[in-house]
């Protein structure tokens, strides 16, 4: 392995046009990572046909660079201004938005900067280790019934965060699944809660209901203190976590570091399903749930490692079995066609030299995070001291144009101003936004895999308990429930 | 319903020699032609109502290089997906009819205007410029199987299964897959439970797993699996056996008198944009069909396996055929056709 993953960096850097490529890769998924709607896939997009006149190992590094990239880019906007860059990185702003407001940005964005990498880079050793091995163990133990036991038992785990009481965090649960049945049944295709409008066929698109959810309601609220003479404007906070507070949260990060790769090796599933359970674990095994949502660090540790682990899991059954993890791994399948190639097993015996120097990038772009990131960082928290009187409107824009450029949609443009006055009025009432959007983005996965796992067990619940992995999620995400209903009783404050 | 067969097999027997004579079009030495009062002035804008990853999002890519290398006229793709298409589909009818702008769909506009007739009709409500893609489907297990190894003992092993055998495919009310699989079953009288991914990935992943006994699919969809010897197809559901599949049954020799239904991808222009810039269009797209890069996807699609070009009245009878067929079958499946 260690002579292979030298081979594969003498050859992604012994040439300059190839440095090139990986370094455009890395500057441009970080940017298209962090703008909201646009997002690395749109690059991906713009860049795949260029990709015919490269060679094909430079093609499909550059975009397996712009994938690890991207999917930190995002974490910067959900931290400084409550707009994930992507579904990814919403869990980052669910403690990174309030840690900014606490004047702790610089941690907050440290944190992620470094996590990231971590994630990533574990992520892209442990690819390089055990590729096809790891494919073939998913591929064969994994289906749809256990997606459905780990979105279950997430979804358990979840509902108790950013809610005032248990029970607001649970009705908010509820109401981002009830969203997620906006639109077409995935088993028959039925039209559900459409009210004749075509286009509420698709169902809630998760980037617009985000951005609404989050930086429009988070506008709404702040217009209101401003309004009301009680604006506090956020603090520009420079100081990174010490090593002391990294070192705290070391089983934070090895456990979202599991956690990530295990969602990302998943075909079809990818780094949203990861991230959210990467954050629903740190709640679960924290002594103090009660302050995730209000700015703990934990919460974006444990989303950041996640969901850049994902990241080199998700290469793993694309490049042992050809089977794409979600959309950009899909785009990668383009990439490799174009050049006559297809990925699967074959690729490691005809391609040694591609997967190499694919490998070998994906390695040095997470690293690439760390110090890329550190120096965005210092520069990058000035644009707190904006005013909020010229900030706020830029957000609008920013939010909107991100809205409307994922479909083209008015319909998205309507969603996230929808999304943002129901989101304003439910975080008064001290509902949870992370719990509205987690069974929105969970909802959908979960009720698909439901219902594919139904048929797959021909309607026999029961067969469910017969699948070990099934069996013991579903029993971890029962007892979280009863311990959440025990909790509700118990404490007073969790009875309102 | 034999009436419906019969009528089913002459419209395949009509529509593989109107094929077979339209695939002629591509020896025509016709390489330019001036643009109608200039236009179009600007890039086009082809709408694709699915993700730009997939089957759809793939050949729209290949014809608008196909195209642009020929005219030099860039050609902008807006994915809308959703809804199986109707979401793409109403934003494009919404769009200017001034040909400037594209819509590429599959055969699933036609099955849901045969559902339902307020849907447009990609025969009449649109101008087909060109079909590109026809191709047929086929039932696969793994190569290593070791409890069926063809055709006629996978049916026995599903039937003495009484219900538990499982086929991954894509099917939704009224699609081509839940329509072939209904004649199938009716055919064999075996009973299948029919799982339904609305992604590639893991409907392939779940039978390299072992989650689903069997796959119903299109041939270039999987072909890396077949070229590295993962799946084999045991059922071709197609009149006669493709050349490069000489190996695997059709489903008539099977015993199965059905007409098969066909995926089709083309690529449409609004029956209101003006005639003379359609006329162009049609030329551009035809000719784009005839280009060496859109011939080469093709191939390595095996989209060139049965006869995959349609030019405009051939897309025509193609489309009206298959909605008669569609709307006769869903009528005797007692569904609610409008």
């Amino acid at each position: 392995m260690v002579e292979n993953f030298l081979a594969g960096t003498a050859a992604l850097f012994g040439d300059p046009f190839t440095v090139a490529i990986f370094v455009f890769g890395v500057i441009g998924g970080m940017l298209f990572g962090a703008i909201p709607g646009v997002s690395m896939l749109t690059l991906a997009a713009i860049l795949l046909p260029f990709t015919a006149d490269l060679e094909p190992a430079q093609g499909v590094m550059l975009f397996a660079v712009i994938y690890c990239t991207g999917t930190y880019g995002g974490a910067i906007t959900a931290i400084l201004f409550n707009i994930p860059g992507a579904p990814e990185n919403a869990p980052t702003a669910f403690d990174g938005y309030p840690m900014t407001r606490k004047g702790q940005s610089g941690k907050a964005v440290g944190a992620a900067v470094l996590c990231s990498a971590i994630g990533g880079v574990a992520s892209a050793l442990v690819m390089m280790a055990a590729t096809e091995p790891l494919a073939n163990w998913a591929i064969r133990n994994i289906g749809p019934p256990e997606i459905f036991a780990l979105v279950f038992f997430g979804l358990a785990v979840a509902s108790s965060v950013g809610g005032r009481t248990i029970w607001k965090g649970w009705m908010s649960v509820l109401l981002g699944l009830l969203i997620a049945t906006i639109g077409q049944d995935p088993v028959g295709g039925i039209n559900r809660y459409n009210f004749g409008f075509t286009d509420l066929a698709a169902g809630i698109a998760f980037v617009p209901a985000i951005l609404g959810f989050f930086a429009v309601s988070e506008i709404f609220i702040q217009a209101e203190k401003k309004a009301t003479g009680k604006f506090d404007a956020p603090k520009v906070g420079m100081s990174f976590p010490s090593a002391m507070e990294l070192w705290m949260h070391k089983f934070a990060v090895l456990r979202s570091i599991l956690v990530g790769f295990f969602c990302g090796i998943l075909p079809g599933i990818g780094a949203t399903l990861a991230a959210f359970m990467g954050y629903g674990e740190a709640v679960r095994w924290s002594k103090n749930k009660e302050e995730f949502g209000t700015g703990k660090l934990e919460g974006v540790i444990s989303s950041e490692t996640a969901n850049n682990a994902a990241t080199g899991a998700a290469m793993i059954p694309l490049l042992a079995l050809g089977l794409p993890g979600g959309a950009l791994t899909a785009m990668m399948v383009a990439v490799f066609q174009m050049h006559d190639l297809e990925p699967g097993p074959l690729v490691f015996y005809n391609s040694p030299e591609l997967i190499w120097i694919v490998f070998a990038a994906m390695f040095y772009a997470n690293l690439s995070i760390l110090f890329i990131g550190l120096i965005e960082t210092k520069t990058i928290l000035y644009l707190l001291k904006i005013p909020f009187q010229f900030l706020a409107p830029l957000i609008l824009l920013l939010a909107t144009i991100g809205a409307y450029i994922s479909r083209g949609l008015v319909l998205d443009v309507m969603v996230m101003f929808g999304a943002g006055i129901i989101g304003f009025l439910l975080r008064r009432t001290g509902y949870s936004i992370p719990g509205i959007v987690l069974g929105l983005i969970l909802g959908k996965i979960g009720e698909q895999n439901f219902a594919q796992g139904m048929q797959m067990v021909h309607y026999d619940l029961g067969t469910y308990f017969s699948r070990p992995i099934c069996t013991i999620l579903i029993a971890a995400g029962a007892l979280t429930l009863a311990t959440g209903v025990y909790r509700a009783f118990a404490s007073p404050t969790n009875k309102a | 319903m034999n009436r419906l067969f019969g009528i089913g097999v002459a419209a395949t027997m009509m529509m593989v020699a109107s094929g077979a004579a339209n695939a002629f079009e591509c020896k025509v030495k016709e390489a330019s032609m001036d643009k109608p009062g200039g236009f179009p002035e600007r890039a086009l804008t082809m709408i694709v109502p699915y993700g730009p990853a997939g089957g759809s999002g793939q050949v729209a890519a290949a014809m608008a290089e196909g195209v642009t290398g020929l005219t030099g006229v860039a050609i902008n793709r807006d994915h809308k997906p959703g809804g199986s298409g109707t979401v793409g589909m109403t934003a494009y009818m919404a769009s200017p009819a001034d040909g400037y702008n594209v819509l590429e769909h599959i055969d699933d506009a036609s099955s849901a205007h045969a559902l339902d007739s307020s849907k447009p009709n990609p025969a009449t409500d649109l101008i087909p410029l060109v079909i590109s893609q026809v191709t047929f489907s086929q039932i696969y297990i793994r190569t290593n199987e070791t409890r069926y190894n063809d055709w006629e003992s996978f049916v026995a092993w599903v039937k003495a299964q009484g219900g538990k055998a499982t086929i991954a495919n894509v099917s939704k009310e009224g699609s081509m897959e839940r329509v072939t699989m209904k004649f199938i079953t009716d055919a064999t009288g075996m009973e299948i439970q029919q799982i339904s991914f609305d992604k590639g990935a893991p409907r392939y992943g779940a039978l390299l797993g072992g989650q689903v006994d069997a796959l119903f699919e299109q041939p270039g969809d999987v072909r890396k699996f077949l070229d590295a010897g993962n799946f084999k197809p045991i059922l071709t559901i197609f009149d006669e056996r493709p050349s490069v599949f000489a190996d695997v049954p059709t489903h008539r020799e099977m015993g199965m008198d059905f007409d098969p239904l066909l995926r089709f991808r083309g690529f449409y222009v609004h029956k209101d944009a003006p005639a003379d810039r359609v006329k162009w269009l049609q030329w551009a797209f035809q000719r784009g069909y005839c280009q060496d890069s859109y011939q080469a996807f093709n191939e390595s699609k095996f989209m060139n396996v049965i006869d995959s070009y349609r030019d405009t009245a051939g897309a025509r009878d193609l489309i009206t055929r298959s909605v008669a067929q569609y709307r006769d079958v869903y009528k005797a499946m007692g569904m609610d056709v409008k």
